[in-house]
């Protein structure tokens, strides 16, 4: 029974890899696009008849609400929005620290690494990536504790070397944001950065040692503009993960006044949707944030495309 | 004529009759469910209270037609009623669920609740409540929800502070404001209270107290005062103790709020009778038992005073069985039985006669040091009539909230509560309702 099973199924893709490659990767390809299609084509697609309608009500409010079209309207509500526009400042604000740091960090961190002893590598491997391994929440939730005036040891030792700082503040919330961001997101970039540098063909370095570059030149020379491709990829990931910052700043606002309930773009649409019930608004601003991510998407694709042509 | 002015005039609900014609134009009444007389069957309730968990079960041993399966959800600072919206809206919503006094009428608006009326033995539940609670779940001249509690606003103060500062507990504000230059005076490093960003209902029952009118109907229109002349005042007078280091400007419930009160920091709390639990939590391990008093809140010359938070328990739109869901909420709002199987969780004050005592004897006060529930009485005696919550007042909590985030840089409670005007009528008209100032 058993072979005969076997040679059926040795038989059929016999029979596959000759003529109906198509059918094949089809029924491979269903799985990943059902999915596809419930989960993400769908949400847009009915956010963007949401966007395009409004829930009208009138005189007291009391009563049914009234669908009605409206075109760009809330897309002109949202870009109006003063404080809308503020948190795509802030954002990219946000963006222009913690971009250079992060991905400074990671490749930083992903040279040292592969420079060290095989030994000392595994450990501090480990060790690296261990922060990303706290959850977001949980990571956002250590990080006000440790903010907070009066209970945070950093902030009294700090004070008692003289230094009075206040991480919550209306302007070091932040960087101090930023730096949680840092703190989560550096390690896992330093893997795949690092995994990068596996790749790199030992030769090449063989071959530049024996032309006389130190582990420093080898690196800036050579191991850097090798990983380039990594670190666009890299760079799409951030983009697309900055764009949807939420977590930290949710929590952070738990803890101090200073980080307010629209705060980042994302914070919006969820102000819009649950604390002012206007959905509508809400996926206008949702459609904004993907098309904002699109666009910069395409762009550091085609930039770094571009790099790596030249 | 008469009954329906008095109404008016007692529940500040001037517009009761215009409520009713907006009404009217949906579908008429007589689609209305009818009550039934035993309704059986099984419902969901879903609470963010503690304990509501052995009332189920209490209510679930009392009888065997109807079965009530509990569910706890976040708090309403913590998405609970983000929750509980959506669920109603996407139609898998409990059929009894848990709703403060604030946020009711945005759920009435949207329809995400259904009038009792008919459902409910109005003579021995509504009936029975006072005008300034009625008011809080009566819109247009229908029932949408039954009061649990009613809890009136206080201060906490701790005793030994007071004396050290050589001061009586503050009947006005205008003491109030002197224990805290006298408590400054003997302990500089110490605030006589804080002033929470985080709590706007707080800022809300201040007002209230002095007689501000957030909320109201003219007509066919919702009149703002988030600024009204009254909430001008207290705001003067709270930027003045903030400026002179009376109270400190901290988030409620944070761990520096928590760590100012175990450490004496901050000795007073703006609160209501609820405040009892989190404030034992607090200090009991910094040997605070027995310093911590109930007082009424200081007034402005006149006794008065304002509702500070408390719960009502409604009947949801996606409810199958409104009619056993409705028997529930009877059960949870006038029944000694709940209040008994609810425990010690708290120093609950109902807005049931009757009900209080029950609570009284569950709960263990023993750590403070006067007869809390004495002041809860005198406090509930007090209250200002004529508040009325607005159609969404979550819209104006962060908008306040977030305004209160300048207060550490510069910002004033004036520029805050101008700025929670503005934005809560911006936001109204964009929903297409229509507003005066």
């Amino acid at each position: 029974m058993a072979t005969q099973a076997l040679t059926t199924t040795v038989r059929r893709r016999g029979r596959a890899l000759a003529g109906t490659g198509g059918r094949t990767a089809a029924l491979f390809l269903v799985p990943f696009f059902a999915v596809f299609a419930i989960a993400m084509i769908a949400p847009v697609i009915y956010s963007l008849v949401l966007s395009f309608h409004s829930q009208q009500k009138s005189g007291l409010g009391f009563g049914e609400a009234k669908t009605v079209f409206v075109g760009v309207e809330n897309y002109v509500q949202v870009f109006q929005s003063e404080t809308f526009m503020e948190g795509i400042a802030r954002l990219g604000l946000y963006c222009l620290i913690y971009i250079p740091c992060m991905v400074g960090g990671a490749v930083v961190f992903a040279l040292l690494l592969d420079a060290t002893v095989a030994k000392a590598r595994k450990l501090f491997q480990l060790l690296v990536f261990l922060p990303h391994a706290v959850p977001g929440v949980i990571a956002a939730l250590i990080w006000a504790y440790l903010y907070t005036p009066g209970i945070s040891p950093l902030v009294q030792a700090l004070q008692g070397g003289g230094i009075q700082i206040n991480f919550l503040d209306a302007h070091m919330v932040l960087p101090s944001i930023v730096n949680i961001g840092v703190w989560e997101w550096t390690g896992y970039n330093v893997i795949i950065l690092f995994t990068a540098l596996q790749a790199v063909p030992r030769e090449i370095l063989e071959a530049a040692r024996v032309d006389g570059a130190g582990e420093i030149r080898a690196a800036v020379s050579i191991k850097f503009p090798l990983i380039l491709p990594a670190l666009s990829v890299i760079m799409l990931f951030t983009i697309i993960g900055t764009l949807q910052l939420f977590t930290e700043p949710n929590i952070i606002s738990k803890a101090t006044a200073s980080v307010t309930s629209t705060w980042v773009p994302n914070l919006w649409a969820y102000d819009a949707a649950f604390i002012r019930h206007n959905l509508n608004q809400a996926a206008a601003a949702s459609i904004i944030i993907a098309g904002l991510a699109a666009i910069l998407s395409l762009a550091v694709t085609r930039l770094s495309s571009r790099m790596n042509k030249s | 004529m008469k009954r329906r002015h008095l109404f008016a005039g007692v529940a500040g609900l001037a517009a009761s009759t215009l409520l009713l014609a907006a009404c009217g134009t949906g579908p008429s009444t007589s689609s209305a469910p009818t009550p039934t007389e035993d309704p059986s069957g099984s419902i969901t309730f879903w609470s963010s209270l503690a304990g509501m968990d052995k009332v189920a079960e209490a209510f679930n041993a009392s009888q065997d037609k109807i079965k009530v399966s509990f569910e706890t959800i976040p708090n309403g600072a913590n998405g609970g009623y983000a929750k509980l919206s959506t669920a109603i809206t996407a139609g898998n919503g409990p059929d009894v669920a848990t709703i403060e006094y604030p946020q009711l009428p945005q759920f009435v608006s949207n329809s995400q609740v259904i009038p009792l009326d008919g459902l409910i033995n109005k003579a021995e539940t509504v009936d029975k409540l006072t005008d300034e609670t009625k008011a809080l779940v009566q819109f247009g001249e229908k029932t949408y929800a039954l009061p649990y509690d009613a809890a009136p606003m206080l201060m906490w103060y701790r005793k030994d502070m007071l004396a050290k500062a050589g001061v009586e507990v503050p009947k006005t504000w205008d003491e109030f404001e002197e224990a805290g230059k006298k408590l400054k005076a003997v302990a500089p490093d110490s605030y006589l209270a804080s002033f929470n960003p985080n709590e706007v209902a707080a800022s809300a029952g201040l007002a209230w107290q002095a007689g501000a009118k957030w909320f109201g109907t003219e007509g066919d229109s919702w009149k703002v005062g988030v600024n009204d002349e009254a909430t001008q005042k207290v705001a003067s007078y709270w930027q003045k103790l903030i400026d002179q280091k009376i109270v400190k400007v901290t988030q409620a419930y944070s761990d520096e709020w928590s760590l100012d009160l175990a450490n004496s920091t901050v000795v007073g709390v703006v609160g209501a009778n609820w405040s009892a639990t989190g404030i034992q939590k607090r200090t009991e391990a910094s040997g605070q038992k027995g310093q911590w008093i109930a007082a009424e809140l200081p007034n402005w010359g006149n006794e008065s005073g304002a509702f500070y938070g408390g719960s009502s328990f409604n009947v949801t739109k996606s409810s199958k069985n409104p009619a056993a869901a409705a028997k529930f909420v009877e059960f949870l709002t006038t029944n000694q039985e709940a209040i008994k199987a609810r425990g010690n969780t708290g120093s609950a004050f109902l807005a049931f006669p009757g009900l209080t005592p029950v609570a009284q004897q569950a709960y263990d006060a023993s750590y403070f040091g006067n007869d809390i529930y004495s002041v809860f009485d005198k406090a509930y005696g007090t209250i200002t009539p004529g508040w009325q919550w607005g159609p969404n007042w979550d819209i104006t909590n962060t908008a306040l909230k977030d305004a209160y985030g300048k207060l550490t840089t510069g910002g004033t409670i004036h520029d805050a509560v101008d700025t929670a005007q503005e934005a809560t009528v911006a936001s109204l008209k964009q929903n297409g309702l229509s507003v005066t100032e």
